[in-house]
């Protein structure tokens, strides 16, 4: 499979399913819908959301490093996936960074007002905040660039920080916007919009099927005040990923762990990594209340990348600090079972290839690499690498949010994905496994659009089938 | 001439050099303080420090990171930075310049290592220059500083190896010198106020964002709060349509009474 794209690909790639006149009436030429927001002044307001959040938050001391210390050496080329596809310079880390920093240098600091005056630099433009709308959302925040910056900047930062301001003036994908407000304020309070009675039949069904298909009783505990762990999957998983919650509970019920599923609060998605801390903070102290209300002892996310790292890295921050309850990922848990011998598995009942994709947000800071290759090595005879693969590893082009964007498809197949396609086939394996919400919506996409040969499952849902039970 | 050079290699060596340590102090004291703000700002002390020490030295000694990408390029730059560092700071005529001038020195380096070390930027800085101007990616994303600074960093070291190694006039050895003086002198001055402040911030930088990943708690609200969008934040109620102060609203309410 060739990396680079086809002309062709590239037209349908960047095809907007915007409708012109919205497009003009907005007056922004980006390929996610965005609701109505106000247009006039919208330079004045963004420099305003800008500066409230630089005195309010954490941003400053960063951007007044990245601003001196950026070298331009292009190295991150290298290690951009989006870059390597469509070979347009705009794609580059280090340009999508500049857009905002320069809003910066010229806006926040004494010498980029002075020269500004001094040559008179009308400062930031329309069409720079149109572009910066634009590029933001190219990008998958997958992080790795940050590998090869030798200066250490943190474009997936940048960019966080450039979809936190625009959404502050109204500029964020409505896919994720409207899914954060059924999250927030909804009735139900998921991202999905699952209320609780059809939880618990979705549960119910599901632990009928298990008797049915292993022949031991297999519960889902609902409300369980005391127990060890709060389960918190992305809410998605209790309407497309079946298999995933049945091999966690099967987990679970093998190794005699004490969890519970609280009606309170279901959901571990949080769109907030990717487009606002102010969303960021209140969906992760969600979880705190249901954990207060369950009195647990600690917390477990499901299979899901961002999930994890929103709750693992800002739990503390929003949640109470050093006594904040632990965080752990479901996978870090059947490990440890693993090594503690309570957790066996049959190393005969998978026997096709299987190779392991590495969600950006759990293995690029090295939190979950090692665990789930050892899983899948103890019952897994044909396990196959991709490369690069670990803190290294290719996004599935889907981060950042944009695969809940449906919209911008084809982008995603044509250009973010087309590596991860190219992996996948270069390991001729026939199961796919992602442990993580996003990247299986993506990669089972991927998988349908270029006509792949192979099958796209979690860990959980190979570990269901080949669990024993005593 | 011989006045210039006196100037040059005196009162303004003095001034410029105060200006590079206070300006680089002073960004340096500035990012540490930043840094510190955010760390107690944020409720979150978990931070991976083992990882960033390990990070940091790995690119600033960085002989396992250049091979990986772009070999060429990536040689060259560190050639380039190992003869731009040592040879101003190490050479015997600078020390000596330093002790007479501030009133300390440290070691030097031989002369003949300080040859090779010269020749080595006076090949690599317009390789590097050339580089950026022939590869598409870079040129696209340079500024004009991007440019520049290569080509004025070689400056000293061309006209530094002439003045020791040929035998040229009277005249054209102050020539020669005047450059190297007045450009080195300029070079310390723009150390804090252009990307050569990477020199000492680089070592900085992988704290910088591990510490800006740290977020303070209720800031989101502060936020909102400032902009005067009220308790309406975007995933509220849209309220970026024309923003509705508390006023107004009850004022509507009370006409649609």
């Amino acid at each position: 499979m060739e990396l680079k794209i086809t002309e062709e690909g590239l037209k349908k790639a960047l095809k907007s399913a915007r409708k012109p006149e919205v497009t003009a009436k907005q007056k922004l030429p980006v390929r996610y819908h965005v609701e109505d927001f106000k247009v006039e002044g919208r330079t004045r307001a963004f420099l305003e959301a800008f500066a409230a959040i630089l005195k309010h938050s954490n941003y400053k001391f960063v951007l007044d490093h990245y601003i001196r210390i950026s070298a331009k050496c292009s190295r991150c080329t290298t290690n951009c996936q989006i870059y390597e596809v469509t070979g347009d310079e705009h794609d580059i880390p280090c340009y999508r960074s500049e857009l905002l920093l320069s809003i910066y240098r010229r806006h926040f600091t004494v010498a980029g007002q002075m020269s500004g005056r001094l040559f008179g630099d009308p400062g930031l433009t329309d069409e720079h905040l149109q572009e910066l709308a634009a590029s933001v959302w190219n990008c998958t925040a997958c992080r790795r660039c940050v590998n090869e910056c030798p200066m250490g900047i943190d474009h997936g930062l940048v960019t966080h920080l450039a979809r936190y301001v625009l959404s502050e003036i109204g500029i964020a994908p409505r896919a994720l916007v409207v899914s954060t407000r059924e999250q927030l304020i909804g009735d139900s309070g998921n991202t999905s919009a699952i209320p609780v009675p059809a939880l618990l039949d979705t549960l119910e069904f599901l632990e009928e099927d298990m008797e049915e298909e292993k022949g031991v009783k297999i519960k889902f505990p609902i409300n369980v005040e005391g127990a060890e762990y709060l389960f918190v999957p992305a809410v998605s998983d209790f309407l497309m990923e079946a298999e995933t919650l049945m091999g966690n509970a099967a987990v679970m019920t093998a190794t005699g762990g004490s969890w519970t599923i609280g009606t309170g609060y279901f959901d571990g998605i949080n769109y907030g990594l990717f487009y606002s801390d102010h969303v960021l903070e209140k969906a992760v102290q969600k979880i705190l209340a249901e954990a207060e209300r369950l009195k647990v002892k600690k917390i477990m996310i499901g299979e899901c990348g961002h999930a994890s790292r929103s709750a693992k890295y800002f739990y503390p921050a929003f949640c109470g600090g050093k006594d904040a309850l632990p965080i752990i990922n479901c996978m870090e848990y059947a490990y440890d079972m693993l090594k503690a011998g309570k957790l066996k598995l049959d190393p005969n009942v998978i026997k096709e290839r299987v190779t392991y994709h590495d969600p950006c947000n759990i293995a690029r800071p090295g939190w979950i690499v090692q665990q789930p290759r050892e899983l899948i090595r103890a019952f897994c005879k044909d396990f196959v690498e991709m490369t690069p693969n670990g803190r290294q590893g290719v996004c599935c082009g889907g981060g950042g949010g944009t695969v809940s964007i449906d919209e911008i498809m084809p982008y995603r197949m044509e250009i973010g994905g087309k590596y991860k396609a190219k992996q996948i086939v270069d390991t001729g394996a026939h199961y796919v496994i992602a442990p993580c919400a996003n990247c299986k919506k993506q990669i089972r996409e991927i998988i349908d659009y270029h006509k792949l040969d192979a099958e796209l499952v979690g860990l959980h849902d190979l570990i269901y089938k080949a669990i024993i039970f005593d | 001439m011989e006045a210039w050079l006196e100037f040059g290699r005196g009162p303004l060596f003095r001034i410029s050099f105060t200006l590079m340590v206070l300006g680089s102090l002073r960004i340096i004291i500035l990012q540490i303080i930043g840094m510190i703000e955010a760390y107690n700002r944020s409720a979150d002390k978990i931070v991976p420090w083992g990882d960033l020490w390990k990070k940091t030295f790995s690119w600033l000694i960085p002989i396992f990171n250049i091979w990986r990408k772009r070999p060429v390029y990536s040689v060259i730059s560190v050639l380039f930075h190992i003869g731009l560092i040592l040879v101003p700071l190490f050479l015997a005529a600078h020390v000596l310049l330093w002790k007479n001038s501030v009133g300390f020195g440290w070691f030097h380096i031989s002369q003949s290592l300080a040859d090779y070390l010269t020749l080595l930027v006076i090949i690599t800085a317009p390789l590097l220059f050339l580089m950026r101007v022939l590869n598409k990616n870079s040129r696209f994303i340079s500024r004009t500083q991007d440019f520049v600074i290569p080509l004025l960093l070689v400056i000293p070291f061309i006209t530094g190896y002439i003045c020791v190694n040929s035998s040229i006039s009277a005249t054209g050895y102050q020539v020669m010198m005047f450059f190297h003086v007045y450009v080195g002198n300029l070079i310390m001055i723009m150390v804090p106020f252009t990307k050569i402040a990477h020199c000492v911030l680089m070592p900085f930088s992988q704290f910088v964002t591990g510490v800006g990943w740290k977020f303070p708690k209720g800031a989101g609200d502060k936020i909102i709060a400032t902009l005067g969008y009220g308790n309406k934040p975007t995933w509220f109620d849209n309220p970026r349509i024309g923003i509705v102060t508390e006023a107004e609203t009850s004022q509507e309410q009370e006409d649609k009474k």
